[in-house]
């Protein structure tokens, strides 16, 4: 026994001595593996991919996979302008029929060629109910999908939609060869697109390879031969990682990691307000907000810029009902109605409705950065300056959801994904039968504005409508749009070429080369 | 003794039927459904979608049908596919379970490592200025809480090579070498407030231990101080701290579970993480069986070795 206790002593004090010798010998390991990095592309983010089957996810995410491994009819590019994709060119002859000219000699990464039965097959795919695509929305008025030519195809739609090419856009409409699903049954763990990169390996929850496909069409792209995304939840980790070289790009949110990141000469901060939208939302039937009156002095309480600094570190815009970076169509917030606080209005109007000392009230949020705590936190306060007291009801973000869908709030604090193009988002947010109008505003100039605006094709005439429109929702206030936070990515001082699409897109990555 | 291990192995049984029915009807009682999650705020879908979406999720049917069904698919092995992922649910929770393991064994090995010398140290030097300053860092070990020191270590040691993971993780026969350096900031946060815990156990026992009758007479007969500490003193000092090991495994494994997440590990800790936020029910169910037979099986072992330690504790049956 004594012998056996010595032996086992002996053994760990031997093991605690050589822990540090095998520690030294896997950091020059290390440092020996790392010969061919400038061909390599490190992305730090903060979530695993749920999954990759482009008509089926709904998971942030998973887009930014798909950004690199598939292409759409069409894209954005970083003015956040539609430009071709796999289509090279378009026509329009009248505004119920779309025909997309595709490119010639385009390879899924299966090496078979992109052709217009493939177009057809994904667009029904969307539209299949049994797909349950959250893309089937955004393209639901596709009457008929014709293949003209191996290299042309006819959209026919049973109304105009002016945001249709929009909509094809969106990662949730991508092109993918029929066979693969079929083999497959989805998409989900299997990745054959005609993107500038193929899936190499995928380690779940850690580390997602893809490297250059050869065959893509676009000229000299990609740059990088490999993309390895690294997936780092905590944000204070990702700004080591840039820092510290382990990492070239990071898509970073947390505000308090960029301000310190913008304090540091090693890496470089790119930031634009972004197409999300921070809002506040009223429940419109419930007392008081039914009343326009109060929906309107607390809209007039809220100082947009002083939210910004508090809960965003200034990392932020202040936006009307369309995102403010959607230049084409935004009316800034100063120059709508209500757009400038007032408190003494504010007063006035709420001792008109019937309330001079004020009330209380709920507002839902939960302490994800989605469900804005920080944002109601200041909200709270800004409302103490119009006799208005505001309880926070701070729960669980699947608490939050469940509360969301069941319209169970009296108002809210939501982040919404705004679009460059004003009929996808206010339509669905703000029509009478949106599917995510959960302010349930119903108002029937505003439906009527909302539906015209669909329908016009004349780019003047179509501003004109969505100028009414935001005056409009300003004036009736169902909701205070807030601001559109920043799109933040931190990259470390070699990264070159790099570009940010707004929409929080990583085509750019393709561009992107590591100096040295 | 073997009739003892098959009859505790055997009592798995009943406790995993009573973690089932628990945590199968407890997980649906979270406000907030799979489905809902996966539609968030943003997202529109037909009655014919939603209809579609409620079958796969599985919210077609009453939950007692829907746990019938469930135990029925896992007594033919089949432990169900996850909401979100699509993936069947045990390989994926078979192949982090490792990484979990190993977190907690190393960190169980630095805590027995820092709390087991250091409290002998202090018990022999009782109440000394040495003394002192080991109780109190015991006292600051047991108060700092194991997330906020990682995200220390994180800030601290980031630039050092290789020491923190970067969504890089190797596994240990891939690289055991760099899978143990990666794996050693992250024990020693889930292992430090544990160690204080030895340590203050080693210490107290020990003290007692100390002013027993045979370890003064152990001196008189002028044996080696040292073989008179190790051999007389911290052999029977040890119980208590075996006891308090066997207790704390499963708390150590709680707290790999959020150390993963800061760590970027890719455990089975951020597994159960992910699927508590998404509400995943099949991979939450799945990972709280995995973990109520860990925590039997460790109490077993534990029970085993205290025999071992102590001649004088037989096992029940042996007795009868």
């Amino acid at each position: 026994m004594k012998k056996r206790t010595l032996f086992f002593i002996t053994v760990i004090f031997l093991a605690a001595a050589a822990v540090p010798n095998v520690f030294a010998q896997g950091a020059t390991e290390d440092s020996a593996e790392s010969g061919d990095i400038d061909t390599t592309i490190t992305l730090g983010v903060d979530q695993e991919a749920v999954g990759l089957d482009p008509h089926i996810v709904t998971a942030f995410s998973s887009m930014r996979r798909l950004d690199l491994l598939y292409n759409r009819l069409v894209r954005l590019d970083d003015n956040m302008k539609v430009v071709p994709d796999l289509a090279e060119s378009w026509e329009i002859p009248n505004n119920t029929t779309y025909i997309f000219n595709l490119r010639k000699g385009v390879k899924f990464h299966n090496g078979r060629e992109m052709v217009a039965e493939d177009v057809k097959y994904s667009l029904e795919r969307v539209l299949d109910d049994k797909t349950a695509s959250p893309g089937r929305s955004y393209i639901a008025t596709i009457d008929k999908v014709e293949v003209v030519d191996d290299y042309t195809v006819k959209l026919h739609l049973s109304a105009p939609l002016a945001s249709l090419l929009n909509a094809l856009t969106s990662n949730n409409i991508s092109i993918v060869p029929k066979e693969v699903v079929e083999e497959h049954g989805n998409l989900q763990r299997v990745a054959v697109g005609t993107g500038p990169y193929m899936l190499d390996e995928w380690v779940a929850d850690n580390s997602m390879t893809l490297v250059r496909n050869p065959d893509y069409f676009e000229e000299g792209l990609p740059m990088a031969e490999k993309v390895v995304f690294r997936v780092i939840p905590e944000e204070a980790s990702l700004l080591a990682g840039v820092k510290s070289g382990e990492l070239n790009i990071a898509t970073i949110n947390d505000g308090a990691t960029i301000r310190q990141a913008k304090n540091d000469k090693n890496v470089v901060v790119m930031n634009k307000p972004g197409m999300n939208v921070r809002v506040f939302s009223f429940n419109n039937e419930k007392e008081p907000f039914d009343d326009v009156r109060v929906r309107q002095a607390v809209a007039l309480a809220i100082d947009r810029d002083e939210i910004i600094t508090m809960a965003e570190y200034g990392m932020g815009k202040a936006t009307g009902p369309i995102p403010i970076s959607a230049k084409e169509w935004a009316i800034p917030p100063e120059e709508l109605p209500l757009g400038s606080t007032d408190h003494e209005r504010a007063r006035a109007l709420l001792a008109e409705a019937g309330y001079p000392n004020g009330f209380e009230f709920d507002i839902v949020c939960s302490s994800t950065y989605e469900g804005g705590l920080d944002v109601a936190q200041v909200i709270q306060d800004q409302l103490k300056n119009i006799g208005l007291t505001a309880n926070l009801d701070v729960i669980e973000w699947g608490n939050y959801i469940d509360r969301w869908v069941k319209r169970d709030f009296e108002t809210m604090v939501e982040l919404r994904g705004g679009s460059s193009e004003p009929d996808r988002f206010l339509f669905r947010s703000l029509h009478s039968t949106g599917g995510v109008n959960n302010f349930m505003f119903a108002d029937d100039e505003a439906d009527r504005l909302m539906e015209q605006g669909r329908k016009q094709t004349d780019p003047s005439e179509r501003k004109d409508t969505y100028d009414k429109l935001q005056v409009l929702l300003s004036e009736k206030a169902p909701l205070v749009f807030l601001y559109s936070p920043n799109e933040n990515h931190v990259l470390s001082t070699n990264v070159e070429g790099f570009k940010q699409v707004g929409n929080g897109s990583l085509y750019y990555v393709t561009h992107a080369v590591v100096t040295e | 003794m073997g009739r003892y291990i098959i009859k505790r192995l055997l009592s798995i049984i009943p406790v995993l039927i009573g973690v089932s029915l628990i945590v199968f009807f407890l997980v649906r009682l979270i406000p907030g459904t799979a489905l809902q999650m996966y539609m968030g705020t943003q997202v529109e879908a037909t009655p014919e979608q939603m209809e579609e979406l409620r079958r796969l999720f599985g919210e077609d049917k009453p939950v007692p049908v829907l746990y019938i069904e469930w135990v029925g698919d896992i007594l033919r092995g089949d432990f169900g596919h996850s909401l979100r992922t699509g993936r069947p649910v045990l390989p994926d929770i078979l192949s982090r379970l490792p990484l979990s393991l190993e977190l907690t064994l190393f960190s169980l090995f630095l805590a027995l490592l820092i709390g087991i010398p250091l409290g002998v140290i202090s018990s022999l030097h009782q109440n000394t200025f040495g003394d002192f300053v080991n109780r109190i860092g015991g006292l600051l070990g047991l108060s700092l809480p194991q997330f906020w020191l990682a995200a220390l270590m994180v800030m601290a040691f980031s630039n050092a090579g290789g020491w923190i993971p970067m969504g890089n993780y190797v596994g240990f026969f891939d690289s055991p070498l760099q899978n143990l350096k990666m794996l050693f900031f992250p024990s020693l946060a889930i292992g430090i407030g544990f160690a204080a815990v030895v340590m203050r156990y080693t210490r107290n026992s020990m003290l007692e231990v100390l002013q027993m009758d045979y370890i003064r007479t152990a001196k008189a007969k002028g044996l080696d101080r040292r073989k008179v500490i190790i051999f007389h003193a911290l052999k029977n000092a040890i119980l208590p701290v075996i006891t308090v090991t066997g207790f704390n495994a499963g708390y150590l494994l709680g707290g790999a579970i959020v150390i993963e997440e800061v760590f970027a590990l890719p455990g089975m800790g951020r597994l159960a993480l992910y699927a508590i936020y998404q509400r995943d029910y099949p991979v939450i169910q799945a990972i709280v069986l995995v973990i109520a037979t860990l925590f039997v099986l460790v109490n077993l072992i534990t029970d085993l070795i205290y025999a071992v330690a102590d001649p004088r504790i037989r096992l029940l049956d042996e007795a009868r």
